[in-house]
């Protein structure tokens, strides 16, 4: 019996906290018995006499007649103090109206600060982010007593602005602190932190505050619900979506511009291009909703030069980071390969190469340095500086113990037609000698866990590797062309010229792109030195390269140029762009996929639970009030 | 209320202007009520006063006496004067003595009113007497019925000399009073009439014994526009019972009509008893009362 009652309050106080975060508090109510019982015995009239009842006996019974309300107003006093109890104890409590926010104890709150909500709807208007902000300020000025929330921001990373807290002023301060970043926006490392998060409280619930322009798909299994609120989309847009160049001739570059458009209707804008500040181009596009254009500039350029697209809308547009791209052409030169003089079919092929200079001359005098591409059948020539190294009948150090060459006849299977070195090579039918073997257990998936790319395929094995590391890039013919029939066939100078395209790729030669938002592009600079990078608005940051050079991993949020210096002489400058086309778009996913199901986006935003107790409590003080008047009211004219 | 001090005055409780001018005042009686004994009241049926009424024929039998023997000589016929009979009018002064009396100058009020009313009947030779009526199943304290200027004195010792306190309700008084009381005349009945008894009874008695009834009601103040509010326990003076008011602010309108219909019950039974009745506030001074309103309405002349 005992536990059949315990159920039942139990299941009582489950229902009950639908509506109050307290409700345990309800075992107050008898104190309603105990303000009567003290009502009563306290109850003390003023005493009057007079000369006869009798006439306000008629008039008790009189009114008792016509008023039903009598019984109740005789103890109006009562009647006041209860519902003035009553009130206290309801305020206490706390209810709140659920007007569908989470009732978690835990609620992380996410917050998109991608580039695309810096959107505005008109001109003047709010940017996305505020509006997702004043929607977190009504979650936390409306937090129950009990909650906790924790504030995410979410750009191409995450980060956590704060920890669970109930404190009100953190959240509000941590909440202005939140920024645009003016990069794509990823939820995978946001959802990975709400999920070590839950490791250590309960999260049943997680808000994300979003203007909807996020990826699709995202690699994730959900362990807590996702509420996706998504925030109304801004207005018409146009945006740079590409920058890049393309060497034409030997000192000239065609420069392309694609400036696309938003869904909403058609715009027009004058686009301009400018080489070291100087206007060297302009055009307009008129583009319908969801139209791309891309513009051709020509420049000439010698030496290094910035470039600038600036896109000039004509109406109105939402997004003002992504109307500006920045370029840098390099000084032109040829592309420097090194081949050793034995191979000679490889520097055969080469020498019908235009603007390549080829390494060791024929006597074997002339080097440089590093390389833009070597081609070696060595294993010593690994230490040579080179971008592009391509590996001939050489087995990497790390897959020695995977792979062994035997002799034998063997032909490729299958090869990876559309991969640049392999690009309008026909492999079928090429005889190789050399018949390189997997070793025994051994899967593709290793090759791949170690950073390899099988671009080719034999009966027993992989024959052509692909590795890259850091900015060098390497490739592997496991077999020796010398022991094949490729160098008679048409593939071969192919696949040579197809090595120099890519080296002239990888060492920006042929073809420039602008750099994206998110990190500078690493840099090879002087092993151990200590640079200065002066980002867009000024602000100065030190790093230091390796001990190969390398200057890397330097975060570049901003949009404009970054400035590398070295003891206050310049080193570099990098133009960085916005150029996210799903950014620029700002278009909104109705649903996202995850690994096991997919989550919708409700354009609804979500009323945050309003506490009622202030409300309640008000009440009860102008009960009190009324009830002071009431007590207060004359004496009455009552004589003592 | 300020009473006259006994020093230079007649009694405490008239000063000596207003007794004068009462003095000369008499009460104006509707239904002349009389007795058989001969007084100054004409008794409206024929008799042996000086006062000429009327003639008849002579008829066999009748005192030769009233035979008008100028008209005889001049018509050779009898015929008889007859005259107007004057009998002694009876007025009884009731004075309720009870506790509720004593609020407010009530019961000096009473008093007072009772002298004014008691000199009018002693100064035109009625018989007076007078009944107070204070504690319950205590017989009244009366004064017997006097009359003459004479018994000025003895009026004015035994109202002076009454005293209010006790229970006995209006109603029962009458009753007590008729008890005592033998003659016809007027029935002065000076009270504030608030009892939980039915009035009709004692009012039909004291039709039924001859009295025309003279009913005046006199109220305080906060009694006529109390003044009251909130929670209150009234008690009741005579009693001591209890009873609760809440929100009495609110009632008033009701007390008020409550009060109203009270006036006019009393002023019913009086009236189809060929009385009257008035209601009056202690506020109201004494010679307002005596020679502007009871005139007005014809009470005195």
């Amino acid at each position: 019996m005992t536990e059949y009652l315990a159920g039942l309050w139990s299941n009582f106080m489950g229902w009950m906290s639908h509506w109050f975060v307290a409700p345990i508090l309800i075992t107050l109510l008898p104190l309603i018995a105990v303000l009567v019982l003290f009502y009563f015995l306290k109850l003390k009239r003023p005493r009057k006499e007079i000369s006869s009842l009798a006439l306000w006996r008629q008039v008790i019974n009189d009114q008792r007649v016509n008023s039903p309300f009598q019984r109740f107003k005789r103890n109006l006093l009562l009647l006041l103090q209860l519902l003035l109890l009553l009130f206290l104890i309801l305020a206490a409590m706390q209810p709140f109206y659920s007007g569908g926010a989470e009732r978690a104890q835990y609620l992380p709150v996410l917050i998109d600060c991608s580039a695309s909500m810096a959107a505005i709807d008109k001109p003047g208007g709010q940017t996305r982010l505020e509006v997702a902000k004043e929607h977190v300020k009504e979650l936390i000025d409306n937090m129950l007593t009990d909650q906790r929330l924790a504030l995410i921001a979410v750009s191409s990373t995450a980060q956590r602005v704060t920890d669970f807290t109930d404190n009100k002023r953190i959240l509000h301060d941590a909440l202005d602190q939140i920024e645009i970043v003016n990069v794509p926006s990823k939820f995978d490392d946001a959802l990975r932190m709400t999920q070590a998060l839950a490791r250590t409280v309960s999260i049943e619930t997680v808000i994300v505050l979003t203007d909807g322009n996020v990826p699709p798909q995202i690699d994730f299994e959900l362990p807590f619900e996702l509420n996706i609120q998504k925030l109304p989309i801004g207005g018409s847009n146009l945006a740079i979506t590409a920058f890049n160049a393309r060497r034409s001739k030997e000192n000239r570059w065609d420069v392309f511009v694609r400036v696309e458009n938003s869904q909403h209707e058609q715009l027009s804008a004058a686009v301009q291009l400018k080489q070291n500040g100087a206007v060297e181009g302009d055009d307009t596009v008129v583009l319908d909703p969801g139209q791309s254009q891309r513009l051709v500039f020509q420049v000439d350029s010698a030496g290094t030069s910035a470039l600038e697209a600036i896109l000039i809308p004509d109406q109105f547009d939402s997004l003002a980071s992504d109307n500006v791209a920045y370029a840098d052409l390099p000084m032109a030169r040829d592309l420097t390969v090194y081949s050793h003089l034995e191979m000679g079919a490889f520097r055969h092929a080469l020498a019908a190469q235009s603007e390549v200079a080829l390494f060791p001359d024929d006597d074997g005098s002339r080097s440089v340095s590093s390389y833009d591409l070597l081609i070696t059948d060595r294993t010593e020539d690994a230490e040579l500086d080179a971008i592009v190294t391509l590996n001939v009948g050489v087995i990497p150090p790390d897959l020695q113990q995977m792979i062994s060459v035997e002799t034998g006849l063997v032909e490729v299977v299958d090869w990876n037609r559309s991969a640049p070195l392999l690009q309008h090579v026909q492999l079928l039918g090429v005889q190789i000698a050399d018949e390189p073997k997997k070793g025994e257990g051994v899967t593709d998936q290793q090759f791949e866990q170690l950073g390899y790319e099988i671009l080719a395929y034999g009966r027993a094995g992989p024959l052509i590797l692909k590795k890259r590391v850091g900015q060098k890039l390497s490739f592997y013919l496991l077999f020796h062309t010398d022991r094949s029939t490729m160098p008679y066939r048409v593939g071969f100078p192919i696949l040579v010229t197809n090595a120099v395209q890519i080296a002239l790729r990888e060492s920006a030669l042929s073809e420039v792109r602008a750099h994206s938002t998110g990190t500078l592009p690493d840099r090879m600079l002087t092993p151990d030195e200590t640079y200065s990078v002066i980002a867009p608005d000024g602000s100065k940051r030190e790093f230091q390269s390796n001990s190969s050079g390398l200057l890397s991993g330097i975060a570049a949020p901003q949009i404009g140029r970054y400035r590398i210096e070295e003891g206050g002489k310049r080193v570099a400058n990098i133009g960085i762009s916005l150029l996210a086309a799903s950014e620029s778009s700002l278009e909104y996913v109705d649903e996202i996929q995850f690994k096991e199901l997919s989550v919708a986006a409700s354009e609804t935003m979500i009323k945050s639970n309003q506490p009622l107790w202030p409300t309640l409590a008000l009440i009860a003080f102008c009960l009190l009030l009324v009830e002071w008047w009431y007590f207060q009211r004359r004496p009455g004219g009552v004589s003592a | 209320m300020d009473l006259p001090s006994k020093n230079n005055q007649f009694t405490t409780l008239l000063a000596n202007e207003v007794l004068t001018r009462v003095e000369r005042m008499r009460l104006n009686s509707t239904r002349r009520q009389t007795n058989r004994s001969r007084g100054e009241h004409l008794a409206g049926k024929g008799g042996t006063s000086t006062e000429f009424s009327d003639y008849r024929d002579y008829v066999p039998g009748d005192d030769v006496r009233f035979i008008d023997w100028n008209i005889f000589s001049r018509l050779h016929r009898p015929y008889m004067k007859l005259y107007q009979h004057e009998e002694e009018m009876h007025i009884v002064i009731l004075i309720d003595a009870s506790s509720s009396m004593q609020l407010e100058d009530k019961f000096e009020r009473a008093r007072q009113l009772a002298a004014a009313f008691g000199v009018m009947g002693l100064m035109n030779v009625e018989r007076v007497s007078a009944y107070s009526c204070a504690e319950t199943g205590r017989a009244p304290d009366i004064m017997p019925p006097c009359s003459g200027r004479v018994s000025l004195k003895r009026l004015f010792g035994f109202l002076e000399g009454l005293e209010a306190g006790g229970s006995f309700a209006i109603d029962n008084a009458i009753e007590a009073v008729l008890r005592h009381h033998r003659g016809r005349g007027i029935a002065v009945v000076v009270s504030d009439f608030l009892t939980f008894g039915e009035l009709q009874r004692p009012m039909n008695m004291l039709f039924s014994a001859g009295l025309e009834i003279f009913g005046i009601q006199i109220l305080a103040p906060s009694e006529i526009d109390p003044e009251i509010a909130g929670d209150v326990r009234f008690v009741d003076c005579e009693t001591n019972r209890t009873l609760d008011i809440s929100s009495a602010g609110d009632l008033l309108g009701i007390y008020h009509e409550h009060r109203q219909i009270l006036e006019e019950e009393l002023s019913t039974l009086c009236r189809q008893r060929s009385g009257r009745f008035v209601s009056l506030s202690t506020e109201d001074p004494i010679e307002s009362v005596l020679f502007d309103e009871l005139l007005r309405q014809g009470w005195v002349q």
